[in-house]
This record gives C-alpha cells, sequence and structure tokens, in this order.
C-alpha cells in the first residue's frame, strides 16, 4: 500500500487548493501518470504517481483545499508494508485505521499508532501463539553424532570413505586422520585382491603345458559357479529320495506315443513328470516357496514356473516354463523341446531362465539313478529324475518285473521340514502311478 | 489472561512492578506526561505520581548518572533512553560507573537499575535512530543485556530485569513493538535472566536469532522445512550473559550452526557466538558455523533501508547454502 501525501512542492509551501483530480478510485494507475494537479500561492503543479497499482482512495475533490501532509491517495501497488512518500509524526495512516474499526479509542490509538518523533512502526493486532517456559515443539533427538574434526571430515570425503561407519580411535571415540586413512587403505587392499583374483590362479603353480590346459571360466561358467556357490552355502539342503512304480505311465506313453507322432507331437516322461511335480506343489505349497533373508519372510507363490536343467554346450542352462499350472501335458512337452533347442542355439531371453519356482533336473538322460541336485536359488526344492528301468520288485508276496523310476529331491531345510517333502514326495509318487489320476488333475 | 504487545507488555511489566515495589521510578525524556516517545510509560504518572514517574532534562548522561546513584542509595530506577542510538553520551557512565559499582566497591553496592532504549532498523528513521549496538554493552565485564521478542518475554524479562542488583540494559526491538499481540498473564512472572530458548526443535540444523530477527527467521524456516530439513531455531533472549549450554547442546545434535542478527557483521555478537560452538561443539560441525548480519556500513536513511536488512529470503538462501554444504 502507497500513501500519496500532498509533500512540500516548493519552499515553503503548506497548503493549497486541489485544481483538477485526475485519479478515480478503482483505476488503475501507471508510476509518472498525473494524480491530480495542485494550485498553491506560489505555484500549479501536477502531482505523478510515485508507484503503479489500483488506486484504492482518493481523499480530495477539486476545489479542496489541501495540507503538507495530508494523505490524498491511496495506492495499492502490491507491497506488503505501507509506504509513503513522506513521513509525518501523529498522522492518520491506513495502519490504525483498523483499530479504529475495533472500537478503541480513537484519539489515543492515533497517538500510538505512530507514536514515535520518527519512523513508522508495523501495527497489526495479529496474534501470535502463546508461550510459556516450558513450551517446545518437541522432536525426537535424531541419531548420535560421529566425532571428527573438520579436516577429518573432508579428508574422509576426498577418500570416499563413510566417516559416518568409521569407530574412532582418538579421545571419547573421536575419528582420527589416521582412522580414515587406514579404512581407506583396507578398501582399496579389498579393491585390489578383487581386480587380481584371476591373474594370481592364472599364475599358480602349473602353468599351462602339454599336461595341463588352464582354461579361463567363462561368463557363463562363472554365473554357474557362483549360483552354486550361493546355493550350497546359504541353503542347508536336505535330500529325500524314492523310487515310483510307473509302470502304468510307460504303459500309457507307449500307446499314446505313436498315435501323437502322427499329428506332430513328441510325448515325453519328462512332461508328464512336471505334470505331476505341478499338482503336487499346489497340495503342497510350501515346496513352491522361497525364504527372504532379508525380511525373515517366507514367500510361499500362488502360481507354478518349473525351471529345467539344459546341458547347454556353454554349460548348464536352466529356463524355465511359465505357468506350468495352467498348461496340458503336451503344452508342456511342447514347450520344453523349445526351450531346450534355443537353450543349445544360445536364444534364449534373458526373462525365459528367471523366475523359476521349483526346478527339475533329468540326469536319468545319462542313465544315472539317484543324485544330489543343488537347489536353483531361491528357490524351496529341486527334483532329480533317474533313468527308468526295469526291477524285480515285490507286488502281493510276488516278485514281479515292474518300471521304476528314481526320484532325488533336495530341499531348503530352513523352511521345508522332512515331513512336508515326504508328503509331497507321496503325492507325486500316486500321481505318477496312477496316470489317470495325473490326466484327470 | 491479556493480549499485549510487546510495548504493552513492557508498561504492564512496568506497573505491576511499581505496584509491588515502592522503589522502582521510572524516568526519561517526556517519560511522564507523555508516556515516552513509544508510549512505554504510559498511565505511569497519573497512577504513580510525579514522584515515581518523571520527565527529565534531554541529557543521557544524566539521566543514568542520577539513576546510578538513585540506584546505590536504595532506589530502582528503570531509565528511558529515546533511541539506542541517543546513548553516547551517557554511555561513558554506563560504562565506567554503572558496571563497575559492585567491583569498585568490593561488593558494598551494587546498582539494580535497569536502563531501557529502543533499538534495531526497519522503521524508516532517521539517523542515530536505527543502530543495533548489543555488543557494546554485551562487551562491557559488569553489564547484562536483554533483548525480547515476543510480549510474553517482554514482560517476564522486564520483571526480571527490575529485580536484578546489578545494571541491565533492556534492549527493545522498536520494529516489532506493536506488530503482534500475544497472550500475557495478568501478574507477575519471571523469565530468567541468561536463559536462551528453544522456540522450535529440529535435527539439521541450529539457528539463533533475537529480538525483531526472530520472526524473520520464522518465516524463514517455515519456507525451508518444506523442502524436508527440520531445523532446531533458539531464541538467545539474553545477549549477555549467553547461555552457552543451550546452543553447544543443541549444535552437537545437529551438527551446523547459523547466528542471524541486524547488528553489523565484523565484530558483531555473531562472532561470539560461532566462537562458542568452535569452543563446544567442534567435533560435531559438518559445515562452516555462518553469521547472517547486516552489512558493515551506517544504516542507510528510509529510501535504502530495504537493501539493508536480511529478511526471510535472505536468511532462507544462506540456510540453505549450510544445509547443502
Amino acid at each position: 500500500m502507497f500513501n500519496v501525501k500532498f509533500a512540500d512542492i516548493g519552499e515553503g509551501i503548506h497548503e493549497g487548493v486541489v485544481f483538477k483530480m485526475h485519479a478515480i478510485e478503482g483505476d488503475k494507475i501507471e508510476e509518472s501518470e498525473v494524480l491530480f494537479s495542485v494550485e498553491t500561492d506560489k505555484v500549479t503543479a501536477d502531482i505523478t504517481s510515485p508507484v503503479s497499482g489500483e488506486i484504492l482512495k482518493v481523499n480530495a475533490k477539486e476545489g479542496d483545499e489541501i495540507f503538507v501532509g495530508d494523505t490524498i491517495i491511496v495506492i495499492e501497488d502490491g507491497s506488503s508494508e505501507i509506504l509513503s512518500n513522506m513521513q509525518m509524526d501523529g498522522e492518520e495512516t491506513p495502519s490504525n485505521t483498523p483499530m479504529k474499526a475495533e472500537g478503541v479509542e480513537a484519539e489515543s490509538e492515533k497517538e500510538e499508532g505512530g507514536a514515535s518523533v520518527v519512523g513508522e512502526i508495523e501495527v497489526s493486532s495479529e496474534l501470535i501463539k502463546s508461550s510459556d517456559e516450558s513450551h517446545c515443539e518437541i522432536l525426537n533427538a535424531s541419531t548420535k553424532k560421529i566425532l571428527a574434526t573438520p579436516v577429518a571430515r573432508k579428508l574422509a570425503k576426498d577418500l570416499g570413505v563413510d566417516i559416518q561407519k568409521l569407530k574412532g580411535s582418538g579421545p571419547a571415540g573421536r575419528i582420527m586422520k589416521a582412522d580414515i586413512h587406514a579404512a581407506s587403505k583396507e578398501m582399496s587392499e579389498v579393491a585390489k585382491i578383487e581386480k587380481t583374483k584371476e591373474p594370481v590362479r592364472k599364475a599358480s603353480i602349473v602353468k599351462s603345458n602339454e599336461e595341463v590346459i588352464r582354461i579361463p571360466m567363462s561368463m557363463i561358467r562363472k554365473a554357474i559357479s557362483e549360483n552354486m556357490v550361493k546355493s550350497k552355502f546359504t541353503i542347508p539342503h536336505t535330500v529325500v529320495m524314492d523310487e515310483v512304480d510307473v509302470t502304468d505311465l510307460v504303459a500309457f506313453r507307449d500307446g499314446a506315443k505313436e498315435m501323437l507322432l502322427e499329428e506332430g507331437h513328441k510325448l515325453t516322461y519328462l512332461s508328464l513328470i512336471i505334470k505331476g511335480v505341478t499338482i503336487a506343489l499346489k497340495k503342497h505349497e510350501i515346496l513352491n516357496s522361497s525364504l527372504d533373508e532379508e525380511k525373515q519372510e517366507i514367500v510361499i507363490k500362488k502360481f507354478v514356473n518349473i525351471g529345467i536343467a539344459v546341458d547347454a554346450p556353454q554349460g548348464l542352462m536352466v529356463p524355465v516354463i511359465k505357468r506350468t499350472d495352467h498348461l496340458s501335458v503336451l503344452e508342456i512337452a511342447f514347450a520344453i523341446k523349445d526351450l531346450s533347442s534355443r537353450a543349445q542355439e544360445k536364444k534364449l531371453k534373458l526373462d525365459e531362465i528367471k523366475g523359476s519356482t521349483f526346478t527339475v533336473t533329468n540326469y536319468g538322460a545319462f542313465g544315472a539313478s539317484f543324485g544330489v541336485p543343488i537347489i536353483n536359488h531361491p528357490d524351496a526344492a529341486v527334483l532329480g529324475i533317474g533313468l527308468i528301468v526295469k526291477k524285480p520288485v515285490v507286488v502281493a508276496d510276488e516278485i514281479v518285473i515292474r518300471h521304476m523310476l528314481p526320484l532325488s529331491m533336495s530341499f531348503d531345510h530352513r523352511i521345508v521340514d522332512g515331513a512336508d517333502a515326504g508328503r509331497f514326495m507321496q503325492t507325486l509318487k500316486k500321481l505318477l502311478m496312477n496316470t489317470n489320476l495325473l490326466l484327470l488333475n | 489472561m491479556l493480549v499485549l504487545n510487546l510495548i504493552e507488555a513492557i508498561t504492564d511489566a512496568l506497573d505491576v512492578e511499581m505496584g509491588l515495589d515502592d522503589s522502582i521510578v521510572v524516568f526519561g525524556e517526556d517519560v511522564g506526561f507523555e508516556g515516552g516517545v513509544f508510549r512505554a510509560t504510559k498511565g505511569l504518572q497519573k497512577k504513580y505520581g510525579e514522584k515515581r514517574c518523571f520527565d527529565t532534562v534531554l541529557a543521557e548522561a544524566s539521566i543514568i548518572g542520577s539513576g546510578i546513584g538513585m540506584a546505590i542509595n536504595g532506589l530502582k530506577p528503570v531509565v528511558e533512553l529515546q533511541f539506542s542510538g541517543f546513548m553516547f553520551p551517557g554511555y561513558n557512565q554506563i560504562v565506567t560507573h554503572a558496571a563497575r559499582m559492585r567491583n569498585r566497591s568490593r561488593g558494598a553496592y551494587t546498582v539494580p537499575m535497569v536502563i531501557r532504549m529502543p533499538y534495531g532498523a526497519g522503521v524508516r528513521a532517521l539517523e542515530h535512530h536505527s543502530e543495533s549496538l548489543e555488543v557494546l554493552f554485551a562487551h562491557i565485564a559488569g553489564l547484562k543485556v536483554v533483548i525480547p521478542s515476543t510480549p510474553y518475554d517482554a514482560k517476564g524479562l522486564m520483571i526480571a530485569a527490575i529485580r536484578d542488583p546489578d545494571p541491565v540494559i533492556f534492549l527493545e526491538p522498536k520494529r516489532i513493538y506493536r506488530a503482534f499481540k500475544q497472550e500475557v498473564p495478568e501478574d507477575d512472572y519471571v523469565i530468567p535472566i541468561g536463559k536462551a530458548k528453544i522456540l522450535k526443535e529440529g535435527n539439521d540444523l541450529t539457528v539463533v536469532s533475537w529480538g525483531a530477527m526472530v520472526r524473520d527467521v520464522q518465516n524463514a524456516i517455515a519456507i525451508i522445512e518444506k523442502e524436508g530439513f527440520s531445523i532446531e531455531h533458539i531464541d538467545l533472549r539474553t545477549i549477555s550473559p549467553i547461555d552457552r549450554e543451550t546452543i553447544i547442546e543443541s549444535v552437537k545434535k545437529t551438527g551446523r550452526f547459523v547466528v542471524v542478527h541486524e547488528a553489523a557483521q565484523s565484530f558483531g555478537p555473531g562472532a561470539e557466538l560461532i566462537t562458542i560452538v568452535n569452543e563446544g561443539a567442534f567435533l560435531y560441525l559438518e559445515a562452516p558455523p555462518t553469521r547472517i548480519a547486516s552489512p558493515d556500513i551506517i544504516v542507510p536513511l528510509p529510501k535504502g533501508e530495504h537493501h539493508y536488512l536480511v529478511n526471510k529470503n535472505t536468511i532462507k538462501d544462506e540456510l540453505e547454502k549450510v544445509l547443502k554444504y
């Protein structure tokens, strides 16, 4: 707000008469535009606006007698304070006008509003928050600060050492420059070892010659190695082994094989076993889970994605058949064929080797019976499938020849107990022994 | 509860204490009949008579000197100087006598006197009316220096100053004399001299201010806390003796320190506060202790005054630099 006052426009002018009033309340005015003309006993002068803004109030009309110091026009110029082109004491300003409106005795307030021989004091009835000696907005104290000199803090910053994580050796646990240098040295040594790991191995006792060939690990080999170490060292593996009488299944597959071949389908045991595994997993969900080590929570998955171990030229690959709980045996068979052939050609996409909830490995293809497979981290279990062979078994006190399928399952004993694994195996066995049950599910 | 602005709270404090203690006398230029240049003593002469509230000649040395004499002889004078910029003729009396009487007399005499003076810029005044001279008093041994920032504190500190057995320089931030009101208890109460107040707790930065700057700092903090920072704001309230403990403990917690004052930067109160922080919380600092102050120039006349004082935006910018150091 700006108060345009009638200032002394010449030497010793005290009063004048409004000759012409140009300002109209509500109008916009630009700086330097003429507000009004005044006639004094010495001159006639145009009074221009010192600011731009909106004219709020015009206190004089043409012919009025005005005195030096009178507020003639009030302009809203957007400023938060009340400004004026001259200062006077004991004057009425818009700042003390509202106090009159509140019914306070006009005379004394007028006096007090500008109560000083000089200057302008902000006047407001704004009520601020009450106060007392105990009052304070309480906020919980934050973490304890570490002790360190600014030079130590700078050193830590320059060397990339997180000073908050250091333990100080100085007085009262102060972090000394030596502590930071030590931490920095340690960091660089760790980095050096990591950097030189491979050369160290290469430079070990035996060098390549005719008797020993040294082959650097491929990326895939390294990944397999890391995954195996991670799985074997974090998951306490427990193995359960069993044999299943799959004579029925063999008969069924032999019967269906020819028929399906004509339509271009290849029915494999693996697809039938995966079907059985899927049904059993839906029944025993704990085998279809994983452990969230960080949050210490068991994550049970409501979908089944089966990883299949594939022997590819570059090394073990585990492509994943997604949502086997929504696939038929033939669809599973097709997926196995598709994924394993593309694994051979290194044409798998990244998302096709991720996201398994359970893994199946078919070492029976190489004639083996039992094994101790390593769990595909973070799955809860892996099923090893051996070679189906005819064996003499006792059925109803008679020795008969049956087709026997050896199964080995490793499971994560942190989340799966032996009894859970046993029940799962029982369900799986029942399904594989009764083909109708397997196919009707 | 009364609802008073800062100057009304001072009047109320004087009134309450004069009612309780007959030895209190109030005087200064225009203090009696007019009630003082800012009306701080309004109504007191009418209520307590011309012997307890009266006008003096226009002579600061005489006002303070006669006050010292009265104080030594059993009265409790509360004298007013119209502006702190006018105190220089009386400064000799303050430094060479008021501050030293207890020491000089080996404790036989004290000077229980309050010297009130409005101070500070931002009111578009003339020369000698806008200075912030707190260090000129705080540097002198034997003086206490008090600056309130709210009506509640003004009354409590004024009563404490009157009851103090030694001379207290009571600096009043005239810019906020009438800028806001606050609830103030009707009875007498004391806010201890030498105790700062934590207005708001926070974890990232400690800001110390006093007087009229408190409100500007509060406004700056309101802006910067929207960016997610947590600021601890301390109203110093007493410039001398400084409440070292409150400041040091706060900086130990936050690791950052800024002082905002209206006085000129060089050799100002901020320098002393930063030294206290360095002495007491050096090992906790994560950014340089910083002062936000007025430039080392004579306070400009009204036309240029807005260039002189820091405001919430300039304060906010400086706080941000320290927070992001």
